[in-house]
């Protein structure tokens, strides 16, 4: 296969392209102009082709989807405000989007998150999965600007499934770790070089990196994942506290601060009165004391992997302890 | 009965916030739609702002909509051509600064305005900030006496990251004249105006200090004299920290803000010859702690600095509505855009 795959030079996308190459498919990478990919092993592999655009330009996107046969779909923008990761993750697609039509591509993997669902309203322990409700047009504006974007960014996915025919497959990862993102946001609050655990018994989503590459070019093979929603979890998921004590046996760990969920959940839920009663809900706080957002990070659920295994035949490859062996091991990994 | 306004936004970047949420809430205007030629982003405004339709077509809207007024808040170099056909459309028209690339579109986009009869303003938003609505009160209460100098600075570390920096998909404003100072001079210029009499020397320094191609200029050193008033515009996009400074001098005493944190500083003669320092330092200190207590207040609830285009909205919808004279004027426009053009001239620049 062709594929065109998107956010190539990013932490995700390096994993994919090289999963991609590895299985034998001929792979255009979709990097930003000026990005310097030297330094990635899959560089100048004979089945890579680099295309140096910014996806808002879309007639030169247009050009290269000619002959291509599906396109993995990983660029978005997580940090700035909501109008740069609007341009960067909605704008893009819609972009992208506008350019398979155009070019006759219509095979899709769309990579989502598990951002856009619904938490707070959530019962804890409970089970998220593919059926579990999104945050409503309602409750998101409560949410972070990534949660926000990458809601309207599926309303893309669908309508082009809708008025363009598109075959589209839509993969929620859990968080994505690997050897560039270790310490993660689901463990806790950065403060500088201190992090703030908050709770130890939650079950984390969690994806290794090789793994969910792994699952994204699978889905662009599979013909039974069109039209489906697939979430990607690993198998025997760690808890908060099982995953900070195997990392820190094999890496050096920022200084770390506790705090129970349950007493971080009462103080977010205090300052939100707070706000509502004599701020009209306009003060501005920091992320861990807005409930909507603390409970999309923090709140203890269950997860389960089996629509993935069942609709791709996928098994997620690498154990948690093999994974984290590997992202900290100096084995390369990107080698094509 | 209140008189309420058909309201219609062109281009949803990031300006448009202010705008549409000013609409959102005044009881003078009913927002009949949205238009950007992102669809996601028009039907993402209309939806949040509570637009009656999102478009991606301004000629569709102008059309369909009818709008009484219309808020051009698209990239400079597509004001001259969008504006035109909002107001042969009937439309009054509020447009973002500036409001058009050279002094002479602007003469030509005012004359159609004319022949239309139909309002033109431009968003000249700081002009109606408390601190310089105070420091106006000052000098026009002759409490700093004749003005001799005026000082306008502003520090944006454009350079380290953000729109303007982004060189894999430069933004349309790095095509203007001076570059991205020519997004910011407006502010600069029409806040020294009212103070400045003439134009009769003008010298402008633009440099390019962090070098390479995408930005034209990123510092700007401007002196302007006119009718014995001295007027220095600052540009900087390396003095930190972020800070947009204004100063007035005059024979009596000086005033000063910051409008990023704002707060007034004015010395002026207050409690007699031999009292005057003392008393001037303690009612500054007094004014220091007080406005460092609004700052943080103001940072807690989300207030930014464009707390002045709020206000010069309203007083747009409420003399559109009263047919009573526009907060903004032809002279204000004009001086302005001739000021910036005459500061962008190469027979000026040393």
């Amino acid at each position: 296969m062709k594929l065109l795959i998107t956010g190539a030079s990013g932490f995700v996308g390096k994993y994919v392209v090289a999963e991609g190459l590895r299985r034998g498919h001929d792979v255009k990478a979709v990097v930003r102009p000026q990005t310097d990919v030297t330094r990635i092993p899959w560089h100048d592999c004979d089945r890579l082709e680099l295309v140096r655009i910014d996806l808002r330009q879309q007639a030169e996107l247009t050009a290269a989807l000619v002959g291509v046969d599906a396109v993995i779909h990983l660029a978005a923008v997580k940090s700035g405000d909501f109008y740069d990761q609007f341009a960067g993750t909605v704008m893009a697609t819609e972009s992208l989007l506008a350019a398979m039509a155009e070019a006759k591509v219509s095979r899709l993997v769309a990579i989502s998150t598990f951002s856009v669902y619904e938490y707070q309203q959530k019962r804890a322990h409970s089970l998220l999965d593919e059926n579990s409700p999104l945050v409503t047009k309602e409750r998101v504006i409560n949410r972070d600007e990534y949660s926000q974007t990458k809601l309207i960014q599926e309303e893309l996915y669908r309508e082009f499934g809708t008025e363009h025919n598109g075959k589209v497959t839509i993969l929620r990862p859990g968080m994505i770790y690997g050897r560039e993102y270790l310490w993660h946001a689901l463990l806790g609050a950065e403060f500088g070089s201190v992090l703030l655990r908050i709770g130890t018994r939650g079950t984390l989503p969690l994806s290794y990196v090789e793994n969910c590459a792994e699952a994204m070019i699978i889905t662009a093979e599979s013909e039974g994942a069109i039209g489906e929603t697939i979430n990607i979890v690993d198998d025997n998921l760690p808890t908060q506290g099982q995953y900070t004590k195997e990392l820190m046996k094999r890496a050096e760990s920022p200084k770390l601060y506790y705090c129970p969920w349950v007493v971080m959940k009462s103080i977010a839920g205090f300052g939100w009165w707070i706000n509502q009663t004599f701020l009209e809900g306009k003060a501005k706080m920091p992320g861990i004391v807005v409930p909507a957002k603390l409970h999309g990070r923090f709140k203890p659920l269950r997860y389960t992997n089996k629509h993935a295994k069942t609709v791709l035949n996928w098994q997620p490859k690498y154990t948690f302890e093999e994974s984290l062996d590997r992202s900290c091991g100096d084995q390369e990994l990107l080698k094509a | 009965m209140t008189t309420v306004l058909k309201a219609a936004v062109i281009g949803t970047g990031v300006i448009s916030k202010e705008h549409l949420s000013f609409l959102a809430a005044s009881p003078h205007a009913r927002l009949v739609g949205v238009c950007d030629l992102s669809r996601a982003a028009a039907r993402y405004a209309a939806q949040r702002y509570g637009a009656d339709a999102p478009y991606t077509d301004f000629n569709q809207m102008l059309a369909e909509a009818q709008p009484d007024v219309v808020h051009i808040l698209t990239p400079p170099q597509s004001h001259k051509f969008i504006a035109t056909a909002c107001l042969k459309a009937g439309a009054h028209v509020i447009c973002e600064k500036p409001i058009a690339s050279h002094y002479q579109d602007f003469q030509e986009l005012w004359a159609i305005a004319q022949e239309c009869d139909r309002a033109l303003i431009e968003d000249q938003n700081y002009r109606f900030n408390e601190p310089i609505l105070a420091i106006h009160d000052l000098v026009t209460q002759g409490k700093l006496g004749h003005i001799e100098e005026i000082e306008v600075r502003m520090s944006l570390g454009l350079r380290g990251g953000g729109r303007f920096a982004d060189e894999n998909l430069p933004s349309p404003i790095h095509q203007m004249p001076a570059g991205v100072i020519h997004d910011l001079i407006t502010h600069l210029v029409y806040l020294a105006l009212p103070y400045l009499p003439s134009f009769d020397y003008i010298r402008a320094t633009w440099n390019n200090h962090g070098g390479g191609d995408l930005f034209k200029y990123d510092d700007l050193d401007a002196l302007v004299i006119g009718d014995n008033v001295h007027a220095r515009f600052r540009f900087s996009c390396t003095t930190m920290p972020e800070g947009f400074h204004f100063r007035v001098r005059g024979t009596e005493g000086y005033a000063e803000t910051d409008l990023f944190q704002p707060y007034i500083r004015a010395v002026y003669p207050r409690g007699g010859k031999q009292l005057s320092p003392l008393v001037n330092h303690w009612c500054n200190g007094l004014d220091l702690m007080k406005a460092s207590v609004r700052n943080f207040r103001r940072k807690i609830m989300q207030r930014t600095p464009y707390e002045g285009l709020k206000i010069l909205l309203d007083r747009t919808y409420t003399a559109l509505i009263n047919g009573t004279p526009l907060p903004i004027s032809y002279d204000d426009m004009e001086r302005t855009s001739r000021l910036i053009d005459a500061l962008v001239a190469e027979d000026n620049q040393r």
